[in-house]
């Protein structure tokens, strides 16, 4: 583990190419006063590169004690019962659940020093997503903000959420999930894909039975949507002219509509992301990266609940948290985020797609009387892959019972801003939009 | 004992050593359990995405149906019936991450609820030989213990007292001692001990998991899943935890293990091609791997 700049980074070979650059940019620029110099010129001619960002939304708040940053060494009422793994990159351990991500950690970079300011989902879903706290203005999603730099891609939206609905807890949705102060005309477009990999639009909800794989004939929809159209108040024509145009292009596009129908894929690629629907939602997230659209975020749930009626297995581990990590959360993250990153490398998209991993927050090391854990915001987890990341990297370090970082915190803000600057949407054009103010690049990724 | 072949006409081919595929459908399957002396099983499985329910396996029509009718929106996992097969024990959730186990009279349609304060969940229900107990486990005020009540929901009481995570609880057939995993040495490891709670054997020694222990029908031997080489895997061991025989192999997931009634066979959830299944393993008699080449004794 070697101290570079603010974080602590480390990697198989020593001190990084990109490392070596911040640090001897320093001197420069603190003589310099601000004037960028070669080398910067150079890290930002490199930046830009992500064509497509695919977010893997962790919602509930995953347990990184239990995953990703395990302390053995911990007392026992902080450890937890798992027993931990060597991976790729000497001297970084997993969890024994991820097997296969310990196997493929040469591929991405790991951050260990997350921190955020809030301790509720919602809050803190909305922090996670967009930079800022919810109140007194919604700023865009960071996907709502790549979306206005890069537009649509014919006709397809250029910001995906693939998942059930908006994330939300019992009481309530997000409100950072969509366009915030950029406009609705930047919200998501949701899709959701069933585990048997069945994708639906659920805007075309009130169009019963059309599905993209059955749209066979044009003037048929077209016939339906206009029926639909006849049944609208005025109030809600305005609505449905957008979700319209939109749904129509998606679902007579050629493209498009190629994009949405998983039965091309191999047998064997679908079945390597497994048959569950978060597993099929990344092979879908892949093939509307593979088609030019800029955001697709994965939501792992729609429901931050995991053991509640109606919850749909969110990350929310306040019970069983030791027993659902194993039965069910971390073989499925496992088996689905390896699928996507070989499957990335292999087709060779991995250049120009930058791939995320994160919840809102981590989990109380310190094990609840309920044997499981409860909200914790001061240190958790993010995983970075492609576009430029310089992977196999473990940046910051939390401490002993990996409660707080020990190293410089890394926040959501930090996090939102190098996407936009990997997806070229640089301090200039940040500020011409109004959006990640305050905002830094995470050096040590690139 | 149960002659298998006789009651399964479409597993004629039982005797090999080939795994026995038993569902079709692929979807997220957990916690199977012979029923009816093996005629049938029942298991958790993801109807939706936001539901688990008990489904009940036909093994002579090959055909699943719920078990448990009108569970509405409550999950349902863990399900056991009692050795007299007048009772069934589940664990129920019941609210916002609340989880109960419930104790059903099969016959007077009666149901009795498990409490305990606040929010939780119980873990793991079994029943006891004599089928006039449950044992299961929870997190009262702190390290997971195991319990055991009544059937009648009355004589609640600790079993354990004792670090870390206790879990999976299982008896030998005499009802005289509990096999289950604890996780105080850092990892999940089993152990076996007394039914009141006493005399306790620790069973296996490394630095990964080994859970889910269930003692088979003869109790000369114990099913347990282990991530020791590589995966989720399943393995046999003695009853005093010798001679460790792989079932399973490979980074694919294959867990879940319970013993068919005739204690030569061990169905198993496992994960091939992402598809999640049920599948009925023949445990080799000796010492033996999946392949049918000798293994020695891989200790525990």
């Amino acid at each position: 583990m070697i101290g570079v700049g603010d974080f602590k980074a480390n990697d198989c070979n020593g001190l990084s190419r990109r490392s070596f650059l911040k640090t001897a940019a320093a001197v420069p620029f603190a003589m310099g006063a601000g004037l960028p110099s070669l080398l910067d010129v150079q890290a930002a001619q490199e930046r830009g590169r992500a064509k497509s960002v695919i977010l893997l939304w962790l919602w509930g708040g995953p347990s990184h004690i239990d995953t990703f940053d395990p302390k053995p060494d911990a007392p026992m009422d902080y450890r937890g019962p798992f027993g931990t793994i060597p991976t790729k990159i000497p001297g970084v351990h997993f969890t024994e659940m991820l097997p296969r991500l310990a196997q493929r950690n040469d591929k991405f970079s790991l951050i260990r020093s997350m921190v955020t300011t809030d301790g509720g989902h919602p809050g803190a879903g909305t922090i996670g997503v967009t930079g800022f706290k919810e109140s007194p203005t919604v700023h865009p999603n960071f996907g709502s903000i790549i979306a206005k730099h890069r537009g649509n891609s014919g006709a397809l939206p250029p910001f995906f959420y693939l998942g059930r609905g908006i994330p939300r807890d019992l009481p309530r949705r997000i409100e950072g999930y969509g366009g915030g102060t950029l406009g609705k005309a930047y919200d998501p477009f949701l899709v959701s894909c069933s585990q048997h990999g069945d994708v639906n639009i659920p805007t075309l909800k009130m169009l019963d039975g059309i599905t993209p794989n059955r749209i066979q004939d044009r003037k048929k929809l077209l016939d339906q949507l206009d029926a639909a159209h006849r049944t609208l108040d005025g109030a809600r024509i305005d609505d449905w002219e957008k979700t319209h145009q939109a749904a129509y292009g998606l679902l007579t596009d050629p493209k498009a509509k190629d994009a949405f129908d998983l039965t091309r894929e191999k047998e064997k690629t679908r079945e390597s992301y497994g048959q569950t629907a978060f597993g099929q939602s990344c092979l879908l997230a892949r093939r509307l990266a593979q088609v030019g659209v800029p955001y697709i975020q994965v939501n792992w749930s729609e429901y931050v609940e995991t053991f509640t009626p109606n919850g749909d297995w969110g990350w929310d581990t306040h019970i069983y948290n030791f027993e659902l990590l194993q039965d069910r959360h971390c073989p499925i993250l496992d088996r689905a985020f390896s699928a996507l990153l070989d499957d990335l490398y292999d087709r060779g998209m991995m250049e120009d797609t930058l791939v995320v991993a994160m919840g809102e927050f981590g989990r109380t090391p310190k094990i609840s009387k309920r044997a499981a854990r409860e909200h914790h915001q001061h240190c958790y987890f993010s995983i970075w892959a492609g576009a430029g990341v310089q992977p196999g990297r473990t940046i910051g370090e939390s401490d002993a019972r990996a409660e707080r970082p020990l190293t410089e915190p890394i926040s959501p803000l930090m996090a939102g801003t190098t996407i936009a600057e990997l997806c070229g949407v640089g301090a200039q054009q940040r500020a011409e939009m109004k959006v990640l103010d305050g905002g830094s690049v995470i050096n040590e990724l690139l | 004992m149960v002659a298998l072949g006789m009651i399964l006409p479409f597993l004629h081919d039982f005797a090999l050593a080939e795994p026995k595929r038993l569902t079709e459908d692929g979807i997220l399957k957990r916690d199977p359990y012979f029923v009816d002396g093996g005629k049938g099983l029942i298991y958790g499985y993801d109807e939706q995405d936001d539901l688990v329910r008990v489904l009940r396996l036909d093994l002579e029509t090959g055909k699943s149906e719920p078990f448990v009718p009108d569970v509405g929106d409550k999950h349902h996992i863990e399900p056991k019936l009692s050795p007299d097969g007048r009772f069934m024990s589940v664990t129920e959730c019941t609210g916002n991450l609340t989880a109960k186990l419930v104790i059903r009279n099969l016959e007077e349609r009666k149901d009795v609820y498990i409490t305990h304060s606040g929010r939780g969940g119980t873990r793991s229900p079994v029943f006891t030989p004599d089928s006039k107990r449950v044992v299961y486990a929870f997190a009262e005020t702190g390290p997971q213990q195991l319990w055991s009540v009544q059937i009648d929901g009355k004589e609640k009481k600790q079993l354990t007292q004792c670090e870390g995570v206790s879990n999976w609880p299982s008896f030998t057939p005499d009802g005289k001692r509990i096999v289950f995993s604890n996780s105080r040495e850092n990892n999940y490891e089993i152990y076996s001990m007394s039914a009141d709670g006493t005399d306790e054997k620790r069973l296996t020694e490394n630095t990964i998991m080994d859970i889910r222990p269930v003692v088979s029908p003869d109790g000369s031997q114990i099913a347990f899943t282990s991530t020791r080489d590589g995966g989720y895997n399943v393995y046999v061991m003695k009853i005093d935890g010798t001679n460790v025989r792989a079932l399973t192999a490979g980074l694919d997931r294959d867990d879940y293990p319970a013993w068919h009634p005739d204690g030569r066979h061990v169905v198993i959830v496992s994960e091939k091609g992402g598809r999640f299944d049920l599948y009925l393993h023949e445990v080799p008699p000796g010492a033996v791997n999946p392949d049918g080449k000798p293994l020695a004794d891989t200790g525990s």
